[in-house]
């Protein structure tokens, strides 16, 4: 692995992570209606009042200053606090990441066990019916947006068949499993279709080279011409991987709030709608940071699978 | 096929193919036999069904075709036992398949792909080096992988891969046709030698007459998914029995002396199934006669060990074929007059290339003067063209074209730009990517002639075809449909719109087949001496360019070994690499 | 990807279905959304067939009625980020240098960032509203389709016609336009066919998260949304509408791969 790509990739993800930043103050700065209006909620506006928050939280500066003072923090690691709570940035989100990773990670767990084999069996059986069968479900998951699919499922095993939890998060690793099932099952659905698609495709496209020609014309065990199929796919198929954990990352937001599970997303469409500057930035800077991460892991596993691929060079 | 004591290692007996979607025949009887330490070259032009031959044989034909037919390989039949046959793969027979750059596992080292095939006990690293060292490779390659050596290494290990599992009849589809010249004459050395001395019954696939008749005992021709004729392969060549046999090797270009006119076949290869119940070549032959058309000729006894499928072989054997006209060889036109092309010392080199593709080049174009620029992949060849019409920008070196001189053609101003490409047109290798598949030939023709100054009307089209001899009806088809020859003559016309003074061929006929070829290469000299015209040819093809230009540069890897006037430099040459180059054409067997 | 025939044919009835309603819903059930208090939530039933909501609105006239904003929306965020995407991705590919480096570090940039969460940032703050949440999709949206365009014309580029038609002195405007472009078509299309079905899961979402259309409208995610709470009372109520951006998503996906399977055969029979 070498450093020069490592440093590369940090300072990329730094220059996103600074538009990104940039981009979410402006935002907040051109947003309609004002952020003390909003904390007063329906308490009549006294001039005094509207100057005290003004000055707690320098709304009276420059929105250069205001978005400098904010960096400087950062960069000491302060965060700030909350508005709309008065908690440290940092506690809200520390207190809540945990349930948001072990959402992704349990639905990607499950879109990879449910579309790894659905999506290999369909290229092997191309053509026939459980191929098609196959791509009819990859096609069905990949158009249910996870709060639709949440429902459907809490409808029918939750409250048709009350075999799961309707909303919580459980306690302990049992009830924590089990609560989490139905919504990282419904993250899962869509995954799942989307990896049955890429599978398929890439090993469809592998099993009609020659080199598998060859193999078999010399008379290679049909397992060694599987397996020679399948280490060739393997690059686009880490793709759609990747592509996957980040898009069940994202879909947390829409099933935190579909569950009502007190996880990162729900945090996210809380502070947005009461535009709560600190936490709204935090959560953008680490959901960022996450996905770079998880780009960084596929592109590492990339030059394992693949040794023509060295670092650093354009493997799309 | 000779009458020997031995049983056939392998017999194919009325084979068919066909699709079961639309129920089209693609092949229909063909019946071949080869025995052990013999060899047969199946030849064809592409549509011939020589590919789907070997690929039903086998039973690895694509998803969708079924073949019918007996099948033995070694005395057991297979032909109704697809799991027989699957057993059979490897240990008794193997295919070795054409394009080296494909056929290997990309990701997998060459020795485990070699061992693969090995029997389990015979998995050793001694073993596996040993296999190298039987294809001329040394044991290192083992722990290479397939991207990391050259085409001729590949189809090395291709080689050394199809014999893993010690088969007694080897297969090899086309094995040398994606090689240079060079490389592809020490394979088929390889290939020869490595069956020999295993003794294997031997099948080659190939288009190249010339491979054909100097790696194989016997030959057998197929046309349109149909046998034309077998037999021993110096009988064949000596006296077809067939009128497509007579006029496929008319049709092959002569190294050793120029031609007038190259007998060419009219039209193109048909489909199968559309010249059912009749002789296929009937419409392409000169000695058709009404029995040709009325039910399709079977192939019958025509000499010892020979068979026909033509029901006028005996007139055919009993006259003897017209011999070509040798044309005089052109006087060097060199030195006479201002030059129409003038390159000087220009050098090229593509980004992270280790030498440059040209290492300062110098040539000569006179006004109507056919130049030849003959090399291998890598020489430059291509290069250098591109460079004069501005495809591609020189690192260093000039360029002067009828007065005007550039170094990258895209920096001149517009006007002068549009005069150099008014004067200098390009026709490219692939006919298929070279016409735009969303436009008809008559928008192609007509946005042509407008780029050249003229209307570009319907009267114009339909003489642009006209002089490259298609119908006028073609301007409104679109390519998809056109043969190759077709979609050739296409872009000649669109190049020749404007009346160029100079027309570079960038190995424009060496995708095509050899009786399409001839047709092209008699069009390109009608061309240049009815427009007068100067032709740049670039070519691998050393008997190509005996025919069509009077004077030659020999490039490799971007140096200019030798130039001179082309019979000269073909006759008695004196670069070392010239002489190396000749030497890899394949020579019939005695 | 290969799909049996009859499902071809069923996606197509399903979007001729949902065309229908999105073009004709406010004539076909001009009273969707007029509210039945003394109704209230009912399961399904009687002059009922899906139920009413808490409003007393009957869900499956909801449905019609919601098919406008859901896949009116989807459109044009298909056809926006295909426009942008062909408009920056053709001279990209095509020139290449410095124009297509700068116009991919964007795309790169762009699709680093997820987009969902970008949305759900941009609709929150600036207050919501279905221009808006259409707009921030096209966005987000355009640089995929720019990198697709992209490809395609370099896949293009190389192509001997393409060199002849340089050769003919002809612009770089009218190489891409006229040559270039129709063959890159159909590889666009495809790609907004399965766009489409991203972006009307995507609205959907937005309106979920209440950052679409306004409450109450008649919108399928809207709906859905307003009675995730009643899953008790009348299921349907938030299923239905659920069901319906399922299906109408499949079928575009689905005729979108018959589309993309037709052009690709083409292209290999050349």
């Amino acid at each position: 692995m070498s450093a020069g790509f490592l440093a590369r990739r940090a300072l990329g993800t730094l220059a996103v992570l600074a538009i990104l930043s940039v981009g979410v103050f402006g935002l907040l700065y051109l947003a309609p209606g004002s952020v003390e209006r909003t904390l007063l909620g329906t308490r009549p506006a006294s001039p005094e009042a509207l100057e005290a928050i003004r000055a707690r939280y320098h709304l009276d500066e420059p929105v250069v200053t205001r978005y400098l003072r904010w960096l400087g923090g950062v960069l000491q690691g302060d965060f700030g606090t909350s508005i709309r709570t008065g908690m440290s940035v940092t506690d809200a989100i520390g207190s809540r990441l945990p349930l948001t990773l072990q959402l992704t990670a349990y639905g990607t767990l499950l879109a990879v066990l449910l579309g790894l084999p659905l999506g290999i069996v369909g290229a092997f059986r191309k053509g026939r019916a459980v191929d098609r069968a196959a791509s009819v479900t990859a096609v069905a998951g990949m158009s249910a947006p996870p709060f639709a699919a949440g429902l459907v499922l809490l409808m029918a095993f939750a409250v048709h068949l009350p075999w799961f939890p309707v909303y919580g998060a459980g306690e302990g690793f049992g009830g924590r499993l089990l609560h989490l099932t139905l919504p990282a099952l419904a993250l899962a659905i869509g995954a799942a279709g989307l990896l049955v698609r890429f599978t398929r495709t890439a090993l469809v496209r592998e099993l009609d080279k020659d080199y598998i020609v060859f193999a078999r014309a010399r008379g290679l065990p049909p397992l060694r011409v599987a397996g020679y199929a399948l280490r060739n796919a393997l690059i686009p198929i880490l793709t759609a991987v990747g592509l996957i954990v980040t898009s069940t990352l994202a879909g947390t937001v829409l099933i935190e709030v579909t569950f009502a599970l007190p996880g990162l997303g729900s945090l996210l469409v809380d502070s947005v709608t009461f535009k709560d500057m600190p936490v709204v930035q935090a959560l953008a800077l680490l959901l960022t940071l996450l996905i770079s991460l998880v780009n960084l892991l596929v592109d590492v596993a990339y030059t394992v699978a693949d040794p023509r691929v060295r670092f650093g060079e354009d493997t799309r | 096929m000779s009458i020997g004591e031995t049983k056939p290692l392998i017999d194919v007996r009325g084979l068919r193919v066909g699709r079961a979607a639309d129920g089209r025949t693609l092949l229909s009887d063909v019946s071949f036999a080869v025995e052990a330490g013999r060899s047969l070259a199946i030849v064809g032009e592409s549509g011939s069904g020589k590919s789907l031959t070997v690929r039903a044989t086998l039973g690895l034909l694509p998803a969708g075709l079924v073949a019918q037919g007996d099948v033995t390989l070694a005395g057991r039949p297979v032909s109704r036992d697809p799991k027989a046959l699957r057993a059979l793969r490897g240990g008794t027979v193997s295919l070795l398949l054409q394009d080296p750059f494909t056929l290997l596992n990309p990701l997998r080292k060459v020795g485990k792909q070699i061992a693969d095939g090995l029997a389990r006990g015979k998995r050793t690293p001694a073993e596996i080096a040993r296999r190298l060292a039987e294809v001329g490779l040394s044991a290192d390659v083992a722990e290479r992988r397939p991207y990391e050596l050259s085409g001729g290494m590949r189809q090395r290990v291709g080689l050394a891969c199809a014999l893993a599992g010690d088969p007694t009849i080897l297969i090899a589809d086309e094995p040398t046709t994606a090689l240079d010249v060079t490389t592809q004459a020490e394979v088929l050395d390889l290939i020869r030698r490595v069956q020999r001395e295993r003794g294997m019954a031997f099948v080659l696939i190939t288009h190249d007459l010339r491979v054909a008749f100097s790696m194989s005992d016997d030959v057998l021709v197929l046309y349109a998914g149909r046998t034309a004729e077998t037999g021993p392969a110096a009988a064949v060549r000596a006296a077809p029995r067939h009128p497509y046999t007579r006029a496929l090797l008319a049709a092959e270009p002569p190294l050793d002396r120029r031609l007038t006119v190259i007998p060419s076949i009219p039209g193109t290869v048909p489909a199968h199934d559309a010249v059912l119940g009749r002789c296929g070549f009937a419409d392409r032959c000169a000695l058709a006669g009404d029995a040709c058309r009325d039910g399709t000729p079977e192939p019958r006894p025509a000499g010892p060990g020979r068979t026909s499928a033509c029901v006028r072989a005996d007139v055919l054997a009993a006259t003897a074929p017209a011999e070509p006209e040798t044309a005089p060889e052109p006087e060097p036109a060199e030195g006479s007059g201002p030059a129409l092309l003038e390159i000087s010392g220009l050098i090229r080199t593509f980004r992270g290339a280790k030498r440059p593709a040209l290492a300062g080049i110098d040539l000569r174009v006179g006004p109507g003067e056919a130049v030849g620029i003959v090399g291998e992949s890598g020489s430059g060849k291509t290069t250098l063209a591109r460079c004069v019409v501005g495809l591609e920008r020189p690192d260093g070196g000039a360029i002067t074209f009828d007065g005007t001189s550039y170094g990258d053609l895209r920096a001149l101003p517009k006007g002068e730009r549009a005069r150099v490409l008014r004067g200098v047109q390009m026709v490219f290798q692939d006919p298929y990517s070279s016409l735009n598949p969303v436009r008809s030939v008559g928008a192609v023709l007509a946005e042509a002639l407008r780029a050249a100054g003229r209307d570009g009307g319907k009267a114009e089209v339909a003489a642009l075809l006209d002089l490259v001899g298609l119908r006028p009806d073609v301007a409104g088809r679109p390519p998809a449909g056109m043969s190759g020859g077709e979609r050739q003559r296409v872009a000649i016309a669109r190049a020749v719109a404007g009346r160029p003074r100079l027309l570079i061929c960038d190995e424009s006929v060496s995708a095509l087949d050899v009786s399409v070829q001839a047709q092209i290469l008699d069009l390109l000299a009608d061309l240049r001496s009815s427009l007068s015209m100067a032709l740049l040819f670039i070519t691998h093809d050393l008997a190509v360019v005996r025919q069509i230009t009077d004077r030659v540069y020999v490039l490799a890897s971007g140096h200019c070994r030798e130039s001179g006037p082309t019979a000269q430099i073909l006759d008695s040459p004196t670069d070392p690499y010239t002489r190396a180059l000749l030497a890899s054409v394949p020579i019939p067997r005695p | 990807m290969r799909l049996p025939g009859p499902a071809v044919a069923v996606a197509l009835l399903v979007l001729a279905a949902t065309g229908t309603a999105a073009l004709f819903g406010g004539l076909l059930v001009p009273d969707a959304t007029a509210q039945d208090l003394t109704t209230g939530i009912t399961f399904p039933g009687p002059g009922h067939p899906l139920g009413t909501d808490e409003l007393g609105r009957d869900v499956l006239r909801l449905l019609v009625a919601g098919a406008s904003t859901a896949v009116l929306g989807a459109l044009a965020v298909s056809a926006g980020s295909m426009l942008t995407g062909n408009l920056i991705g053709l001279p990209a590919g095509y020139l290449g240098g410095r124009a297509d480096a700068l116009a991919m570090r964007w795309a790169d940039l762009m699709l680093s960032i997820p987009a969902l969460l970008v949305a759900v940032v941009v609709a929150g703050v600036m207050g919501g509203g279905y221009w808006l949440a259409i707009l921030v999709l096209i966005v987000l949206f355009a640089p995929t389709d720019a990198r697709v365009v992209r490809g395609a014309v370099l896949e293009q580029r190389s192509r001997a016609y393409v060199e002849a038609a340089r050769l003919q002195n002809l612009t770089s405007w009218r190489i891409m336009t006229r040559h270039v472009w129709p063959n890159i078509l159909p590889v666009a299309l495809a790609n907004a066919f399965l766009n489409f079905a991203y972006a009307l899961v995507s609205l959907a979402s937005l309106s979920f998260l209440g950052l679409g259309v306004a409450a109450g409208s008649p919108d399928w995610g809207r709906t859905l949304s307003d009675n995730k709470g009643q899953l008790f009372a009348n299921p349907w109520a938030a299923v239905a509408p659920g069901l319906a951006i399922i299906i109408t998503a499949a079928a575009v996906t689905v005729v979108g791969d018959w589309l993309q399977e037709r052009a690709e055969r083409r292209r290999l029979a050349r």
